[in-house]
């Protein structure tokens, strides 16, 4: 295969064609220090899970990559050509879209489980792509969503997470009880009782 | 500088001695875990009878007498009370007598420094595994003068669940080793992978697999939890070295005597083209060199302890402990 563009700790993101449209294949390669059968039982799950949820929250209208195939570890997916949120400078229009964006996946019932400006494109058409489902979960609990705000939270700083928590709240039912359980979080030692999922 | 190092955290009590960074002696003393486990108040006694003999041998390895010693490390934390305390005692009575300066150190800091050190390694993603602990963990970029961690269980250690496991099917002695060796030529089962970006947890693993080893052959689940286990830790491993830009990594701690886990955590190295490094296991296991060690090099930059202020701490955050890379 060619060179890929970049390199995860799971996964590896090839430049790759699907009828005639730039494509990129996200690839779980095989672990060397795994046994065969945990390894393959890994990465399938996690593939399938992946690609599941990406076409979930295309159809509750959030801007990810169009699925254009998925085979046993690999997804293979429209390319956006645009810019990374986090190699750009972020401006007030694009952090309250940012948060139009996170509102919609949340109401989709998904969490990103690392929504930072990494994995936020900026499209050529100016719009925002959300990418790398890869420690996502279906959820409908207030943790999760507020993991979420607290990474963009501390990536964005003060000014920008205002505007981005407006449109926020504005977009989410019960984004007063997400923004009380961010608040909680916050207070939290890492050695005091943390929730999973 | 000459520096006696006592530790006794838990079941070992140990006494090293080190000079200009080369350990002297590292003398141990075992409590005898059985098939039961430990009771708090039977270690700390077998320490009380082993301290002096423990100490003896340790001078006489070094081949140098008690009052050439010119400053005293002990374990301050963290670990079971009863046991901290005989260290703490015997050092604190030591550098009173001998009125030379003293040091208590983070049992954990002493595995992670003398693995990166003696590996020599300048930056490494530590992986830090034992009975009571499990942590990935870093130098912070800013100072080096504290631990940060990156990742870590968010129930028991990995040695926890190992030990429990070995009791639970009553291997004797009751721990992970036995439970290594129990796995030679096991087959696959599947077991829960409990991974969440850098942090994991075993108390699943360790329900699943007390209910499989009903219908299971031993090795089966002893080579299916080791497995399972390990590469939990490796992934968590492989992600925080991505994330954190290093590239290299270091393994300590009790669980990293096993030849098993060095073997995958090399593997994860290769294939990012990182070093791997990891200390003897004479230090991998609980001993006194590693806070010999650790001691020396705070007495040598003047980081000593008064007398008054020398305290046990059983929850010891490894992260609050300063460190003189």
């Amino acid at each position: 295969m060619t060179k890929p563009i970049s390199e995860g700790a799971e996964s590896r993101i090839y430049p790759t064609e699907i009828f005639g449209i730039d494509a990129i294949a996200k690839v779980r390669g095989p672990k060397a220090y795994r046994v065969p059968l945990l390894d393959v039982s890994i990465r399938s799950t996690r593939t399938k899970k992946e690609a599941k949820i990406m076409a979930l929250a295309l159809s509750h209208g959030v801007r990810v990559p169009r699925l254009l195939g998925v085979s046993d570890y690999s997804i293979y997916m429209e390319k956006i050509h645009g810019n990374l949120m986090k190699d750009a400078k972020i401006s007030g229009k694009q952090a309250e879209m940012a948060g139009t964006l996170l509102a919609t996946l949340h109401n989709a019932g998904i969490v990103h489980g690392d929504f930072t400006p990494a994995n936020i494109l900026i499209g050529e058409d100016g719009k925002l792509y959300l990418i790398d489902f890869g420690l996502s979960e279906i959820s409908h609990g207030a943790e999760g969503r507020a993991l979420d705000l607290l990474l963009i939270k501390r990536q964005m700083g003060v000014r920008l997470y205002t505007k981005f928590v407006k449109n926020y709240s504005q977009g989410v039912p019960s984004a007063r009880e997400i923004i009380k359980r961010l608040a909680e979080i916050e207070k939290r030692g890492r050695y005091q009782t943390r929730t999973l999922g | 500088m000459l520096v006696l190092g006592i530790e006794s955290s838990a079941h070992t009590f140990g006494v090293g001695i080190v000079d200009g960074g080369r350990v002297l002696a590292n003398e141990k003393a075992m409590y005898k875990i059985g098939t039961k486990g430990m009771i708090p108040r039977e270690v700390a006694q077998t320490h009380i009878s082993n301290c002096n003999a423990v100490i003896s041998a340790a001078l006489s390895k070094a081949g140098i007498k008690i009052n050439e010693i010119e400053g005293i490390g002990y374990t301050k934390g963290p670990g079971i009370g009863t046991c901290l305390q005989v260290g703490q005692l015997a050092a604190k009575t030591i550098a009173a007598r001998l009125c030379v300066p003293i040091a208590p150190v983070n049992h954990g800091i002493g595995h992670i420094e003398i693995a990166r050190i003696m590996s020599g390694l300048k930056d490494p993603v530590a992986l830090y595994v034992s009975g009571g602990n499990s942590q990935i963990l870093k130098l912070s970029k800013a100072s080096r003068r504290r631990y940060t961690v990156l990742g870590e269980t968010f129930d028991i250690g990995v040695g926890n669940m190992f030990d429990t496991f070995a009791r639970s099917i009553k291997l004797d002695p009751a721990w992970g080793s036995t439970v290594e060796k129990t796995a030679e030529g096991g087959k696959y089962v599947p077991m829960p992978y409990t991974v969440k970006g850098m942090d994991f947890s075993f108390t699943g693993l360790l329900t699943h697999a007390s209910r499989l080893a009903a219908s299971h052959r031993k090795q089966d689940v002893c080579f299916s939890m080791r497995e399972t286990s390990f590469s939990m830790l490796c992934e968590a491993t492989e992600r925080a070295m991505l994330l954190s830009g290093s590239s290299e990594i270091c393994v300590c701690g009790g669980v990293a005597q096993s030849a098993r886990l060095r073997e995958m955590l090399k593997a994860v190295a290769d294939e990012h083209g990182a070093r791997f490094g990891f200390a003897a296991n004479e230090f991998n296991a609980d001993n006194g060199g590693m806070i010999a060690f650790v001691a020396e090099r705070m007495l040598t930059r003047g980081a000593e302890e008064k007398l008054r202020d020398c305290t046990i701490e059983q929850r010891y955050r490894i992260d609050s402990a300063e460190v003189f890379a």
